[in-house]
């Protein structure tokens, strides 16, 4: 009886190893996560991290709506700049030499606007942005095996040609949450680098699980982390908040 | 029930994982160990062939000897390398790029494997594809071909593939001919074939018609002694209806033996062909044209640039617009403008061109694939400039000196012997690189004890120099023979080496071994012959076949590697490149040939390598390369009874043939070994063997290095140039208990606080920059398993458990290494209009111990490091505590300078809500916020930009200033900045003082009206609350 248990139990892991679908790990992963329902219960989410360059603690407050609409601030010597924001229409930023709000370059803009529908994660809006996904040999990466995931976007505007959007998930087959997103950096003089953003400290906030460490690297460079200290879901927010303000 | 079942699956789980943990994935141990490529690229290395994007020429590719693929995506300024692959094996050496022309921007098929074939040539392991621009890579099979030249893809159908598959230049093999797919790469088919002897040097398609192809097949072959090019069997083929028969198209090409033939299409007018011929007489070599599509050919040119070194240049490329324009690689490169009649020559560049490639859009742009890297010319090919961001060099060898920081020495793939710096101010240039030897270069020591004499040596030992920096003074310090001495045979890549006792000892092997006791002035023998002496090996003047070819890269029956014990002066261990294993323990009295002691290896298969063992003096390690016969399997060896027996510590975790194995010096368990694919590394003396490959591509290691101060790993690839593993020491450490730990920290020698600043380079960013080492403390700890779930922090403290800072910890399974630049916090800063850039400073922490916390969840795990000041510091221990005194005060006076302004920030905000929302107390609110007001433009900047509309500058901005200037310097403060000091805290004194009686004479006054009018009193942190900062 042992015996025959056991051989079950394996055959049953076996089959949860080797067996899984590209759609059936994003499930799984948003399963996880707190499931469909609850994600797409989520309007806004405000994260509230810090970023350490050297022994300078620079504070960052990161803003998203399910419309698109985003902001993202960081306090300098009291300073509050506005790094990056969209406001549906206009992508635009700070000038750290006049702290003066700039807009953005128009494919910059129109990159941004062609992904508002990655609201949390593009992973998972995947079908309804009209993305496609794709499983690939499993790899080994931040020493934990992974499944390989291939996310194809809406193509990207770069220098007045469309090319392809592609991110490539990393998800941990033990405990099926991307640890490591990687792209191919599509413009400027880093284009043709890998970038990587690698994810850990999944903490629970009101029934979500969310990435509470987050480090952005070229592949095989050294990184920079952004520690988030406190997520808050479905906060309303003045428009005005968004709005470029120089117009 | 369930339950149990369950439990007993997780048990069952942990404990074949526990029985697993010393023979752990590569991946899953090296963790934050990574390389670091410090390249050069000033002399590059070989580039075997380019290809570009058929209607966007912004898109190049190229393929390298031994350093893999690059692509460039903005017409060849700059290069990426996408051939890396991380477990994944992606062979180096590259025979052929293709790019699919009906999916351009994404689909690329790659065949691995030189077809440039030196006797130092790489070899393949068949064809990749990738079908997202080369971030992914899939073996799509031919894994057993060797060297691809050619792939040709049909134009409308990617499904159907061609494979010129030129196949093993070692032995024979039916691994050949040409392949071909129609189902993308699941089933090859192979529809022409020669023989064992002869492959495919060449496919071309007809750029109109995709049934129409020309094969060039070659009949060659190498042996570690010889190279034959050309036989019966060498011919030129065409199909007409996609591969299925073939026909041979001789009309007008030469009768007898055959070489290599290069064969090309003019994309234009794919009636004209042009061959380049190797043929049996002189007259009849060269470049070759049909105007009929093949049927009949003509004879134009015998130019030396057209029929030099077929076997090397065999390429020859049409302009994409006009069928008349021709460029041939050659030794320099030349190129028709008459349809082949008549050539020049190109414009300055490194000699042997292997490949040429014309921009689609601007034929005028031509781009060259040469020894010595990739070039590029603007106007035809009249002048040409090289691309200065390949690191793609070909080391042979490697070695190091003890100086601070160290150099690296080695030679390299025609183009010379250099030394530079393991670190150079803001990454190491092209600037800091010294050449040392012309040629060829290969074995290059610095002498032991005087920094300034380098030696070094060229092909065959035809120069050995020895080279004095100082005073810039060569000598030729080769042995030659003396009455009775036969004629010294050195290797292509002589052995030479420098003495573990004797500083001015050196040795050098030709078949005997040569020592000098003075740097290389005089010579002695010190034994007989120890090579077999086989003079059917030694008929280098008949080498090359159709083409003679004796460079010297054949010499055989010579001395190849050369290992003095470090235990024992006089026990000195020689290989010889026809296989044989001597050892003398009486400094050359005697000799004991130890080669049929070694079981299992066949006969003759050269000695590369022989590592005598610091630890023992009865251990060695030898390893043996038989791929010059054919044989790719890897072979090391052990003794531990100085050769009379002989143990394979070879495992099926190893790929590719071995040339170099690296013992380290604490942990005698921890081997390095190099092979034709990558490092491989074990830890448990040879039972396992895991693939290094963070940062380490499946490149070529001919040599291994071990630096004894630093603990660093230095390899010399052949087409990654150096990469460093900097300070491997956490290996020596890895046991089975460490790993089974949920966490572990390492221990670590004391960090020294590197107090060098210096203003760095000049290169720009299309110019290569080596990588330099990191200059923190690191916390270096194993974790079992990946943290992903829960919070995981890193704090640092002092012995007194004070709070330093912060630190980001990794989280990976395998080895973390933490950074800490000895940095505790930044002070708190005053806000104002805009940066008070000279405050952005976190002040050094003091030499000491220090304590780094791990909280996992609720487990604290913690060690202790240890930071000291520079051994050479020029400064006084009184004099960095008066330093660190003044920075202490300073940094308190930013804090307090930076309350205040919140304080007043507070009251201005209140005060102009007041104004704004209650008339009969904007008066009292006014005089209030303007006493503020006034006192605040004092303390800081409220007015201007961050750049040139700069203000001036206010309390903040100076005491800022000041404070980083004394704080970046780590000897005492002098005595102009202690007085600017007691100015500017007179300066703050007076602003308190105004503060202060703003605070008495107004504001109980002042918050007793507002709260009295209804308005929410001002809630201020105290001091504490405000600079806290974790």
């Amino acid at each position: 009886m042992t015996k025959f248990s056991l051989f079950l139990a394996f055959s049953f892991i076996s089959i949860l190893s080797f067996s899984q679908t590209a759609e059936e790990i994003v499930a799984t992963y948003i399963k996880n996560i707190g499931g469909s329902d609850k994600l797409k219960s989520i309007t806004s989410v405000q994260m509230k991290a810090s970023v350490d360059y050297g022994g300078m603690k620079i504070p960052i407050e990161m803003i998203s709506l399910r419309d698109g609409r985003s902001l993202m601030k960081i306090t300098f010597q009291g300073q509050e700049m506005v790094q990056m924001a969209y406001d549906g229409k206009t992508a635009w930023g700070t000038s750290f030499m006049t702290m003066k709000p700039e807009k953005n370059d128009a494919e910059e803009t129109e990159n941004i606007k062609r992904s508002v529908g990655d609201f949390f994660s593009p992973l998972i809006n995947y079908k309804a942005n009209g993305y496609s996904i794709e499983l690939l040999p499993n790899e080994t990466i931040e020493g934990a095996e992974c499944f390989k995931i291939k996310l194809t976007k809406k193509p990207l505007l770069v220098d007045g040609k469309e090319v392809p959007n592609v991110e490539f998930y990393y998800i941990d087959k033990e405990n099926f949450v991307p640890i490591v997103v990687e792209a191919e950096i599509p413009s400027g003089e880093m284009k043709g680098n890998i970038s990587q953003t690698v994810y850990s400290d999944y903490q629970e906030v009101d029934g979500v699980y969310f990435p509470f460490s987050m480090m952005q690297r070229l592949k095989d460079g050294e990184g920079q982390t952004i520690e988030f200290e406190k997520v808050v879901l479905n906060q309303k927010f003045e428009d005005k908040i968004f709005l470029f303000p120089g117009e | 029930m369930k339950k149990i079942l369950f439990s007993m699956a997780v048990v069952l789980c942990a404990s074949a994982t526990y029985s697993q943990v010393s023979i752990l994935k590569g991946l899953e141990l090296f963790g934050d160990l990574k390389a670091r490529h410090i390249g050069p690229a000033l002399m590059s290395g070989r580039v075997t062939d380019i290809e570009g994007h058929p209607t966007d020429s912004k898109v190049i590719y190229i393929g390298t000897a031994g350093g893999g693929v690059w692509k460039s995506q903005d017409g060849g300024v700059l290069f990426n390398s996408i051939f890396d692959g991380g477990l994944q094996e992606l062979p180096q050496s590259i025979g052929a790029v293709c790019i699919d022309p009906s999916d351009p921007d994404n689909t690329v098929w790659v065949g691995t494997g030189e077809v440039w074939t030196r006797n130092s040539v790489s070899i393949g392991a068949g064809i990749f594809r990738t079908v997202d621009g080369g971030k992914n890579w899939k073996n799509m099979g031919l894994e057993k071909t060797e060297r691809i030249s050619a792939v040709e893809v049909h134009p409308k159908d990617p499904k159907t593939v061609y494979v010129g598959a030129m196949g093993a230049l070692w032995g024979d093999s039916e691994d050949r001919g040409v392949y071909k797919t129609t189902d993308g790469g699941a089933t090859w088919t192979k529809v022409l074939y020669v023989n064992a002897t002869t492959g495919c040097s060449e496919i071309v398609m007809d750029p109109t018609n995709p049934k129409i192809l020309y094969a060039a097949f070659w009949e060659f072959r190498r042996t570690a002694y010889s190279f034959n090019s050309g036989g019966v069997n060498s011919s030129l083929y065409k199909s007409t209806d996609g591969g299925a028969t073939w026909n041979k198209i001789h009309n007008g090409i030469p009768k007898g033996n055959l070489g290599r033939i290069a064969v090309t299409i003019a994309p234009s007018n794919p009636s004209i062909l042009y061959a380049v011929i190797e043929a049996e007489k002189a007259e009849e070599k060269g470049l070759y044209r049909s105007d009929d599509a093949g049927a009949t050919w003509k004879h134009l040119n015998s130019n030396f640039e057209l029929t030099v070194r077929p076997f090397y240049f065999s390429r020859i490329t049409v302009d994409p617009k006009n069928p008349d324009i021709v460029a041939k690689a050659g030794l320099s490169g030349s190129i028709s403008h008459d349809g082949g009649k008549t050539f020049k020559g190109l414009g300055m560049m490194h000699s042997d061109i292997h490949d040429i490639w014309f921009d689609v859009n601007d034929p005028e742009k031509i781009f060259a694939a040469t020894d010595g890297g990739l070039y590029r010319s603007l106007n035809g090919g009249t002048t040409m400039e090289m691309i200065e961001n390949l690191p793609i060099c070909m080391f042979y060898h490697v070695s190091v000196d003890n100086q601070t920081p160290y150099n690296i020495y080695g030679g390299l793939q025609d183009n010379g012997s250099w030394f530079g710096p393991s670190a150079s101010p803001g990454g190491i240039e092209a600037r800091d690189w010294n050449s040392v030897g012309y040629g060829d270069g290969f074995r290059v020591y610095p002498h032991p004890t005087n920094p300034n004499i380098v030696y070094s040596e060229m092909q065959g030992a035809e120069g050995v120099w020895r080279y004095d920096k100082q005073i810039q003074q060569v000598k030729v310090i080769k042995p030659f023979p003396v009455q009775g001495d036969p004629k010294f045979r050195f290797n292509w890549n002589a052995a030479i080496t420098t003495s573990l006792y004797e500083p001015d000892r050196l040795y050098i092997g030709s078949q005997f071994v040569h020592r000098s006791n003075d740097k290389g002035d005089n010579w002695v023998k010190i034994s007989p012959d120890l090579t077999t002496n086989d003079p059917t090996k030694q008929q280098q003047e008949a080498s090359g076949g159709l083409s003679a070819d004796n460079s010297g890269a054949e010499n055989h029956c010579t001395i190849f590697t050369i290992a003095e014990s470090p235990l024992d002066a006089n026990m000195i261990w020689v290989g010889t490149d026809d296989g044989n294993v001597q050892l003398t323990k009486d400094g050359g009295k005697t000799w004991a040939n130890l080669t049929l002691n070694v079981k299992g290896l066949p006969a003759k298969t050269w000695c590369y390598h022989i590592e005598a063992s610091v630890h023992d003096i009865n251990t060695a390690y030898a390893v043996f390369d038989g791929h010059t016969k054919n044989d790719m399997t890897t072979y090391v060896y052990k003794t531990t009874d100085a050769g009379k027996s002989w143990t394979s510590i070879v495992t099926s975790d190893i790929s590719g043939f071995a040339r170099n194995l690296q013992e380290d010096r604490i942990n005698p368990n921890l081997l390095f070994l190099g092979t034709e694919f990558g490092l491989f590394i074990t830890i448990d003396g040879g039972k396992n063997w895991l693939k290094f490959t963070n940062g380490v591509p499946t490149v070529a290691v001919h040599y291994i290095e071990e630096h004894p101060v630093t603990n660093d790993i230095i390899l010399g690839t052949h087409g990654r140039g150096i990469i460093i593993i900097d300070d491997i020491s956490p290996l020596r450490q890895l046991t089975p208990e460490v790993q089974a730990k949920k966490l572990h920290f390492f221990k670590t020698m004391p960090y020294e606080m590197d107090e060098t600043s210096n203003f760095g380079g000049s290169s720009g960013e299309t110019q290569f920059v080596g990588a330099n080492p990191s200059s923190s403390a690191k916390i270096i700890y194993y974790l079992s398993s990946r943290h992903t779930f829960g919070k995981m922090t890193l704090d640092i403290y002092d012995e007194n458990d004070k709070w330093i800072t912060s630190l980001s910890p990794g989280k990976q399974k395998g080895i973390n290494i933490v950074e800490w630049g000895f940095n505790s916090m930044a002070p708190m800063v005053a806000t104002g209009k805009t940066i008070a850039g000279g405050a952005m400073f976190a002040p050094r922490v003091p030499a000491g111990k220090y304590k780094a916390v791990i909280m996992k969840g609720t487990e604290k795990f913690e060690t202790i490091i240890e930071v000291t000041y520079p051994n050479k510091s020029m400064f006084t221990k009184e004099e960095r505590l008066q330093q660190q005194e003044t920075v202490k005060t300073m940094y308190v006076m930013t804090e307090e300078l930076a309350y205040m302004v919140y304080q007043i920030d507070e009251y201005l905000a209140h005060s102009e809500k007041v104004m704004k929302e209650n008339a009969s107390l904007k008066k009292q609110a006014l005089k209030f916020n303007t006493d503020l007001m006034a006192l605040k433009k004092t303390l800081v900047i409220t007015t201007g930009d961050n750049y040139v509309g700069a203000a001036e500058k206010q309390l903040r901005e100076k005491i800022g200033d000041l404070f980083s200037t004394i704080g970046a310097y780590y000897g005492a403060p002098s005595a102009t900045q202690l007085e600017s000091l007691t100015m500017l805290q007179t300066s703050f004194t007076e602003a308190k003082k105004r503060f202060k009686e703003i605070q008495i004479a107004q504001l109980a006054k002042y918050l007793a009206a507002t709260e009295k009018a209804g308005f929410v009193s001002v809630t201020m942190k105290s001091f504490e609350e405000y600079v806290k900062k974790n």
